[in-house]
């Protein structure tokens, strides 16, 4: 087979056709900086493949375009920047509670309010933990390359499938708007037999009514019973990270997702040249935060140094797991400030002192 | 200070306005200033409130109190603010992009409230500030970043639409005739109630040609030579209808004594006052308490 052909991509275009490659044909967004260039692209791109670009009047409607189209079974995808994705949360809550597949991205941005339109990792609560109201869960992909992104994107299209609940790729202003070289994989969509879907009634159908309301509340206890049994095998079998010069088990462990990962990782680099022991733990997904895989790191660890762009969001799921026995410091920007490498490493040699 | 005599100076903002050169808006900056001072409106009595947007800009560049607010939500915001402090005047403006597509559900409610309102939409049939995206008045088979192939969807009609909602106050202007804009900005701020003035105010960065001044001005016609009669609602439909073919310039629609929020607010201040020192406790006790 020949080898797959490496593109230089904007890391909004590179999700978009990434999106299409994943079989997705259908967009509802609205714009907003500092993700234009995917329903951009999205536009030119989706008619070209037979698929359907559609600016919504607002998120809130993008939101339920994206519950009525991945209601009738298609693979369906928005993408927004932070105060567009707080208007999708209605939507998306429905999503979960109807159990329809469909993907959101969220290029991050400065908040709060309408902040700015710098790289932010502002929404790593909202997205992990307050997307919509009621008691729910989503997975969240959080890319820290554009070939990440790249490959993420597929495995979000998979993953709504599989459990027939919506799945967020949070990425940042700075993945969105770098350029990289890029690999699309090759693998065939996966087909996944969606006998819910609202694809019409022939005779030799079930009745079938997509719902979120439940008025009884011990049917309602049922469902939501039901759908935590879901969110528990995602609990157990999805969990993603990254480690990063870990081998030697050293006594300091920066823990950040995203581009603050690719940061630190330079950082820690420089500072291992100059005989420092350190490594790096990425969380890939943020929900399930990767508990598991934190946990074994914890006992050959002194100090966790959580490094974040936002005053500190992650570092609450780093603590629950790394608990008291273990110091979690904090260093992070928000605003749309990216830390530097510099700065990582002064607050790394502050940890020592 | 009531009672002095302001200036267009009165309400310029040291602030310098980082619009495109030649852009539209800056126009009708200007008419608002000409009007404001027209009528004499304290500048500390003013509050300005917008949404999202290049045009959302232009409360920062007056003395007035304002906001810069959410996109969208330059209504439901001054309505907040009416209803706290009637006193105020109060002035919303924002995009098409603001106030038609993402906020448009808000104008019918608004004007159902019928608040002392006056909304200046800078209607330039594009998404400016997100850098020239296809927005609910841009003309159909227009080419932008997002419809590659020519828009194929039909446009909203804000004039139709907000006459439709029972709106007591409808005008149209353009950037290309400054005099006339500020004589409707200044009718629509003495109009007691919600007055709506749709602005066409050229984009020259990501606007179309056939939407610039010069082309504004070829496709004008000033109501008024037309003896239009603003109390004639069915001739304002006619008028209305034509939206983005032909540009009519004026008031379309003006209907007085429509009840009003403030009036309602006020009658029920006032009944509240006549109800006295009624201890508030015992209210509360009579009314949510189960002996
Ligand atoms: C909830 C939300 N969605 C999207 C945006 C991005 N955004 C800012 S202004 C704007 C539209 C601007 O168009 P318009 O209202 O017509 O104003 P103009 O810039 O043309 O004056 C958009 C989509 C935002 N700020 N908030
Ligand atoms: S982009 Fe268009 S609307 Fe915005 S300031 Fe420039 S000319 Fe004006
Ligand atoms: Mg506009």
């Amino acid at each position: 087979m020949a080898t797959a052909q490496r593109l230089l991509m904007k890391g909004t275009e590179a999700i978009a056709e990434a999106a299409i490659r994943a079989g997705c044909r259908h967009f509802f967004g609205y714009p907003i900086t500092p993700q234009n260039e995917i329903p951009e692209y999205m536009s030119k791109r989706l008619p070209q493949v037979g698929g359907v670009y559609l600016q919504a009047e607002s998120e809130v409607s993008a939101s339920n375009m994206l519950y009525g189209a991945g209601g009738s079974g298609v693979r369906v995808m928005t993408s927004s920047s932070s105060p567009g994705i707080a208007l999708m949360a209605e939507g998306f809550s429905y999503l979960c509670g109807s159990e329809i597949p469909a993907v959101v991205v969220n290029i991050m941005r400065g908040g709060p309010g309408l902040g700015d339109i710098q790289p932010s990792q502002g929404d790593y609560a909202m997205c992990t933990k307050g997307f919509g109201h009621g008691d729910k869960h989503a997975i969240v992909l959080a890319p820290s390359t554009v070939q990440e992104a790249v490959d993420l994107m597929a495995l979000a299209f998979d993953l709504a499938d599989q459990y027939r609940n919506p799945c967020v790729v949070m990425g940042d202003g700075l993945i969105g708007q770098m350029m990289e070289p890029v690999t699309f994989p090759e693998a065939p969509v996966k087909v996944y037999d969606k006998p819910w879907a609202a694809t019409g009634k022939p005779p030799t159908r079930k009745h079938n009514i997509i719902n979120s309301l439940y008025l009884d509340p011990e049917e309602l206890e049922r469902h939501v019973y039901h759908l935590f049994e879901k969110y528990e095998r995602m609990r157990a079998d999805e969990q993603r990270h990254e480690t990063f010069m870990l081998d030697d088990a050293p006594p300091v462990v920066i823990c950040a997702y995203g581009t603050m990962a690719r940061i630190a990782k330079t950082a820690i680099r420089e500072l291992r040249k100059t005989g420092v022991k350190i490594g790096l733990f990425r969380p890939i997904t943020a929900w399930p935060f990767p508990v598991e895989a934190l946990s074994g790191v914890v006992q050959s660890t002194k100090v966790f140094l959580a490094v974040e762009m936002s005053m500190g969001q992650m570092i609450e799921d780093v603590r629950m797991v790394v608990g008291r026995d273990r110091p979690v410091k904090f260093f992070g920007r928000p605003g749309g400030v990216i830390p530097t490498v510099e700065e990582i490493i002064h607050q790394v040699k502050l940890l020592s002192n | 200070m009531e009672g002095c005599v302001f200036t267009k100076k009165d309400y310029q903002s040291e602030l310098k306005p980082i619009w495109c050169p030649g852009c539209g808006d800056f126009g009708v900056l200007s008419c608002i200033y000409q009007a404001l001072a027209a009528v004499g409106v304290p500048p500390h009595r003013l509050a300005f409130l917008s949404g999202i947007g290049c045009s959302s800009r232009i409360p920062g560049y007056t003395t007035a109190y304002g906001f810069n607010s959410v996109h969208g939500r330059s209504l439901p915001m001054a309505i907040g603010v009416k209803v706290a402090n009637p006193e105020l005047t109060v002035l919303a403006a924002g995009g098409d992009g603001d106030g038609f597509s993402i906020g448009g559900g808000h104008i019918s409610h608004a004007v159902r409230r019928n608040p002392d309102i006056t909304y200046i939409v800078m209607d330039n049939h594009i998404y400016g500030l997100t850098k020239g995206q296809a927005g609910p008045t841009t003309v159909p088979g227009t080419i932008s970043v997002t419809t590659p192939y020519g828009l194929s969807e039909t446009p909203v009609n804000p004039l139709l639409q907000v006459l439709a909602s029972g709106c007591g106050f409808v005008a149209q202007g353009g950037t290309h005739d400054l005099k006339g804009l500020t004589k409707m900005i200044e009718e629509g701020i003495r109009y007691k109630g919600f007055a709506f003035i749709d602005v066409h105010s050229p984009c020259v960065t990501y606007g179309r040609e056939e939407d610039q001044s010069k082309e504004l001005k070829a496709k004008s016609e000033l109501l008024a030579d037309l003896n239009h009669d603003p109390s004639d609602k069915i001739a304002a439909y006619r008028i209305a209808e034509e939206y983005g073919k032909k540009l009519y310039c004026g008031v379309l629609y003006r209907k007085d004594g429509l009840t009003e929020l403030a009036t309602m607010h006020k009658q029920v201040q006032k009944n509240a006052k006549a109800a006295g020192d009624y201890p508030r406790d015992e209210v509360f006790k009579r009314n949510f308490l189960v002996h």
